[in-house]
């Protein structure tokens, strides 16, 4: 699974989001994840040229369909559904 | 998604981000010492008053922030971006001044005018945390270290402007393209700098064959490599001894 994940570094909802998104790569160790993480401070035309408005944002680039995910990520519930995570 | 889940909101049209409440907090009790060198001299409480009121935008090169005569909507303090000031004359440019992360782009906003003189692009692109006008007055009103630092840097940009209207007079082009190389040198981070060749006959006031003349001089001569409008200086020594006294000038007197 390809994952980005646009962030602030050092931003207490970013730091959240890292977390609970490594717990739950953590959580699922037979999934094969490959995370980006990009800080939008530094590379703001990168996250505008996304499509990135609101920071933490996740995006689902692979498998498809592709989905986004905005909020530090602490409704594990709603962000296995939006990454198709099932078991 | 619950209510304070974000920490910033991107402006689409422009790429500016605004940082939200709490990760402001955040990142100025992270202890970050400030990128620009005139907010690094201000007293932490001082500097984080001012935090809540800025907010933190991308400059791209070739981007006007004001014309001569416009009101001015906002003071800049460059992080590592570099802006260059230009005095215009009937079409014509020629720069007096370079803003890095040493200073502040509105200088005449602290000394109580609301128009800009000159013309501010930006030559290097970069970030800077931006005020608007009616915030940086109220805030300057109320931090003596703040009036303090600005008293300070707008001596050192009229002794920049003073220096250029000489050097503009008495200097040979390669000389003072030397030297305003070795100024941009100073204030950028990076290892080269774009700048092309309209910007640099701007610089100079000179027309574009001028500038090819001594750009293709100083190439040859081993001190700079010039390629595509990318400017990557080789031997800085070499540089500064090619300079005309102007630069080592304004380096003493602004120490």
């Amino acid at each position: 699974m390809k994952l980005r994940l646009y962030v602030v570094d050092g931003a207490p909802n970013s730091v959240l989001a890292i977390a609970n998104l490594a717990a739950l790569c953590k959580k699922n160790l037979r999934l094969s994840f490959k995370l980006e993480i990009i800080d939008v401070l530094k590379f703001p035309r990168r996250a505008l040229a996304d499509g990135v408005l609101v920071t933490p944002h996740l995006a689902k680039l692979s498998p498809a369909p592709v989905a986004r995910i905005v909020g530090n990520l602490s409704d594990s519930g709603s962000v296995r559904l939006a990454l198709g995570i099932t078991t | 998604m619950q209510a304070g889940e974000v920490d910033a909101v991107i402006d689409a049209a422009h790429g500016n981000v605004f940082l939200l409440a709490g990760a402001k907090r955040a990142l100025s009790e992270a202890g970050g010492e400030p990128a620009n060198g005139l907010l690094a001299a201000l007293p932490g409480r001082d500097y984080l008053r001012l935090l809540g009121e800025f907010e933190l935008v991308a400059l791209a090169s070739g981007q006007v922030l004001y014309q001569p005569g416009e009101r001015i909507g906002h003071v800049y303090f460059p992080n590592d971006a570099v802006v260059s000031l230009m005095v215009v004359l009937e079409l014509k440019a020629l720069q007096v001044g370079l803003v890095g992360p040493e200073g502040m782009v509105g200088v005449p906003l602290a000394l109580g005018a609301e128009r800009a003189s000159v013309r501010a692009m930006v030559q290097g692109a970069g970030m800077a945390l931006r005020m608007k006008a009616a915030s940086f007055r109220e805030q300057l009103e109320h931090c003596i270290a703040l009036q303090r630092e600005l008293q300070r840097y707008a001596y050192v940009t009229l002794l920049q402007a003073r220096q250029t209207a000489g050097c503009s007079l008495f200097h040979q082009v390669e000389e003072r393209l030397a030297y305003w190389l070795l100024m941009a040198h100073d204030r950028m981070r990076a290892g080269s700098q774009k700048i092309t060749h309209e910007l640099l006959a701007d610089m100079l006031g000179v027309r574009r064959v001028g500038v090819t003349n001594a750009a293709g001089n100083l190439q040859r001569r081993g001190l700079i490599k010039y390629h595509r409008g990318d400017v990557r200086v080789l031997d800085r020594k070499g540089l500064e001894a090619a300079a005309c006294s102007c630069y080592r000038t304004v380096k003493a007197l602004t120490g």
